[in-house]
This record gives C-alpha cells, structure tokens and sequence, in this order.
C-alpha cells in the first residue's frame, strides 16, 4: 500500500546517526542547541553587589574557657595593680629575659604577657579605653602594687629591647615622658611633709599676728621709757617707774 | 598587594583586600564524637567476581539506557560517611573493581575505617565480536561482565574513625580512574551539594527553563527532542551530566 502523506518514516530517523547513548559527545541538532542556549541558569544579579555592602558580622563563635580565663586574669591586673606600664617587647634572648624579670621582680614589679586579642577587648568595655592604641603588636606589661617608676626607668635603661610606650599610675596615664618627670617627683612621705609645712605656714604666724600689736605697744613703751631715762640722766630724780603692761 | 592565599575565617581579608596574618590565641576544639558509628564484620572491600557463578548463556541485548539519566538506587549514604559519587554514566568491569578494593584497601586502616561496596558485581554480560572480521556472522560471543552505574550513584563508602580530610586524597586517586567522572563526597558535601542544586533552581532569573519549554511543548521543540527529555529536564545528555545546567 502507498505511504500515506502525513506519515513521517521513523525508521530513517533513527538509521541515520548513532544511538541515544554514546561514549562520545552526540551533536545535538541545531534546534535543541538553540533550545539550550536560550534555557541557561541566569545567577541573580541585585541592584548593590554584596561586596559595596557592609560585610555582615560572622557568627562570633563559642566562648573559649581559656579565653575567659585570660581574660579575667587582665581585668584581675587592671584592678589590683597601682602602676601599669607598657612597653614594646622586641625579642630578646632568654636569659635576658629572666635576668630583667629577677631585677623588677626585687622591686616588686611583675612582668607580664597578654594577647591583644583578648586584651583589646576588655580595655575597651573598661575605663581604660585609651590605652588601646598602646596595645597594637608585641608588647608587655610591667605591673606593680607600688608605684616605683624610678627603679623601673632604672632597669629598663639597661635592657634596650624593651621600650616603655606609655603608662597608667593610679588611673593616670602618663607618656614615656610623663613617667620620668614621674619617677623625678620627691617620694611620697617628703612630698606630705612640704604640703604639711606649707599648710601649717599660715597657723603657725597666727599667734606672732595676734601679738603683733601688743608686742608693737610694749617695744613703743620700751622706746619710749628709754629716751625718759635719757632725759632723765640729765635730771637725778625719777618721778614715775616704768610702766609695764602684761601681755 | 593581596595575598593570595587567605583563609577566610582565620584572616579575613580587609579593606582593599589586603590580609595580614597574625598569631592569636591557640583554640582547642572538640574531638570529633564517633560514638554512633557501627562498624560491619569485614572492615575490607569484598572480591569481586569476574564472571558470576552462574554464568549467562543466552546473549542479552545492549539495552544502553541502563547508563542513561539519574540513578534511583544507592543515591544516599547507608553505613559510612564519606564516599564515591558518579556524576555521569558508565559500565564498571572487573579491571575498576580490583582497581577500587587495591587502591582502597591499601590506603585505609581496617582497624579504624571500613569501606563497603554500593554497586553489585557485574552481571550484565557485553559480546565482543573477535578482531580483524568483516560485519556479519550473527552476535559475538560474550566477553566480559560489567556493572552499569547511573549519575549520582555511591560506588563505595567509607566510614569509621576518620575525617575527610584523611579520606579524601585517595578516594579522589580513585574517582580519577573511574570510566565516568566522578568525585569524593562526605554526608555533608552531598548534603550541600543538593542545597546548592534546589537554591539554583528556585533563584533562576530565567524565566525560560527547560523544563517548561518542553512540557508545554513551545515552539514544536518536541520535534527535536526526546520523550526522555520530559524526565531528564535537559541536565543529561546521553550517559553525560551537565552540571552547571538548572
């Protein structure tokens, strides 16, 4: 029987080429090409791309125990301690490094290391919020109960790897300069006895005040039964003693 | 100048791109907890046979499309936790397998990781007609025994005491020899993997997808493509995946 018009002979479709599966890559016909191209994933574009914006803060992660435990160990420092210096630390040999701890040790002075990061922000949630830009690369503390900047300036002459940045003596913070001007002042208990003394100086001229105008009248009087006396030698009788008013 | 090779959350890179690494504080994580890991009797990839025990005699025809399109078995992790997944079709023999067990066995610790095989031993027999004759002569006899893998099936999987980041490097010695591209996943990666995926398809600005077209057959495309192509959405072609296609 004749093939009818609207028949499509499948069977040459499929002689023609290879099968659907092949070990290689089959060429798609021109239309399915088209097809694909225009079918591709198109990424979403916004309008501001995510690195103009503010980058989003990571999720902090979990509190280390160590972490809080150096952490309270600084904030320990900071409150028990009268003089905090601190000073650049440059590497130094390791004998040295305990010989310079033996010396401020004698003077009662601790050495101490502490991580920025776990420094920095307890400083800042502290009163000590500028002290931060001293805590910015390798660096030591020299704390102390006492403040005894003098021997300290003395110690630290001789060692030249550590450099003093800045201080802070009983909640003051003081540069390097402010430390030796510091370490000059005359020590506490002479200090108490000049203000002492100057604020007795007042009291103490009360009482030469008050007399002043009696202590005036009896050497007026003095004066004045002198030149009597004088006229007197002159004259041999004495008509009236002297006249001495009690104080 | 940025430095090339920054790791984000140890050092973030910052602002115009520079990154500084710096020292800080040593963290001290967790060991990883293997408590809910069962480990099977033998720790070894089994032998596989050759030929199977009861060897075909009648001659099958090739029936290819066992290779064609996305696996529906073996998809997912059962015992272990990292593994080997196909990212395209193939046929498996006996050579991949001594290949696989050699490889595998000689780079894991059967006292503390196990591996187990996903894929069966080959059964389905391949003709080969001998060398150096003409066309004709009716169907070669049978040759050899494969396995036919589909995309995204798990060909081994290893578990135990162990990380991927130990597993890794030969599970990827051995991806690289498979007849198909394939790669090393973990629970997660494959996890990831299928997240990625689904995002890809839901955040598509293309209004136009296959998938779509094809449905409503747009355009008589239907002429030009296959009645499979309604299942496989454009992603396979052939035994190939396209992977970067939605």
């Amino acid at each position: 029987s004749p093939l009818s018009p609207g028949w499509l002979p499948a069977l040459q479709l499929v002689r023609r080429g290879s099968k659907a599966v092949t070990r290689h890559w089959k060429a798609m016909h021109f239309q399915r090409q088209k097809l694909m191209a225009v079918t591709e994933y198109l990424p979403p574009r916004p309008a501001v791309p995510p690195s103009c914006l503010p980058r989003a803060e990571e999720t902090r992660q979990e509190d280390d125990g160590y972490a809080r435990v150096l952490r309270r160990q600084v904030e320990e420092a900071f409150r028990e301690n009268r003089m905090i210096a601190v000073c650049q630390y440059n590497s130094m040999p390791g004998e040295d490094v305990v010989m310079m701890k033996h010396y401020l040790r004698k003077h009662n002075i601790e050495v101490k290391f502490f991580l920025n990061e776990i420094v920095r922000p307890v400083l800042s949630q502290s009163k000590y919020k500028n002290l931060l830009p001293l805590f910015v690369g390798r660096n030591v503390l020299l704390v102390s109960r006492e403040t005894k900047a003098k021997e300290m300036l003395r110690v630290l002459k001789g060692v030249p790897q550590i450099n003093l940045l800045g201080a802070c003596i009983d909640d003051t913070i003081l540069s390097r300069k402010g430390v030796e001007n510091f370490a000059r002042l005359p020590p506490l208990e002479a200090a108490q006895g000049q203000t002492a003394g100057a604020l007795a100086l007042l009291p103490s001229q009360t009482s030469s005040l008050l007399q002043r105008g009696s202590v005036y009248l009896t050497a007026l009087l003095d004066r004045h039964i002198q030149q009597l006396q004088a006229a007197e030698t002159g004259s041999p009788a004495e008509p009236s003693p002297p006249q001495t008013s009690s104080e | 100048i940025p430095r090339p090779f920054s790791k984000s959350p140890l050092c973030p890179p910052g602002p115009g791109g520079l990154v500084v690494p710096q020292a800080g504080l040593k963290k001290y994580p967790q060991p990883p907890d293997y408590s809910g890991i069962v480990f099977p009797e033998k720790t070894k990839l089994k032998f596989m046979d050759k030929v199977p025990s009861v060897p075909k005699v009648r001659r099958e025809p090739r029936r290819l499309w066992d290779i064609r399109g996305p696996s529906r078995e073996a998809t997912d992790f059962i015992q272990g936790q990292y593994g080997i997944l196909a990212l395209g079709g193939g046929y498996l023999h006996w050579g991949h397998f001594e290949m696989i067990r050699l490889t595998i066995g000689r780079n894991m610790d059967p006292k503390t990781m196990f591996a187990v095989w996903r894929v069966p031993a080959p059964s389905k027999p391949l003709t080969r007609k001998s060398l150096g004759h003409r066309m004709g002569g009716g169907k070669g006899p049978i040759d050899s025994y494969v396995t036919a893998v589909k995309c995204g099936r798990l060909v081994v999987e290893v578990g135990g005491r162990c990380e991927f980041g130990e597993v890794e490097p030969f599970l990827t010695q051995v991806a690289k020899k498979l007849p198909f591209p394939a790669a090393a996943v973990s629970r997660e990666g494959l996890e990831q993997m299928r997240r990625e995926e689904e995002e890809k398809r839901l955040n598509n600005q293309n209004p136009w997808t296959f998938e779509r077209v094809v449905t409503g057959n747009m355009l008589g495309m239907r002429r030009y493509l296959s009645p499979y192509d309604l299942r496989l959405k454009g992603r396979y072609w052939g035994k190939f995946f396209l992977k970067h296609r939605v």
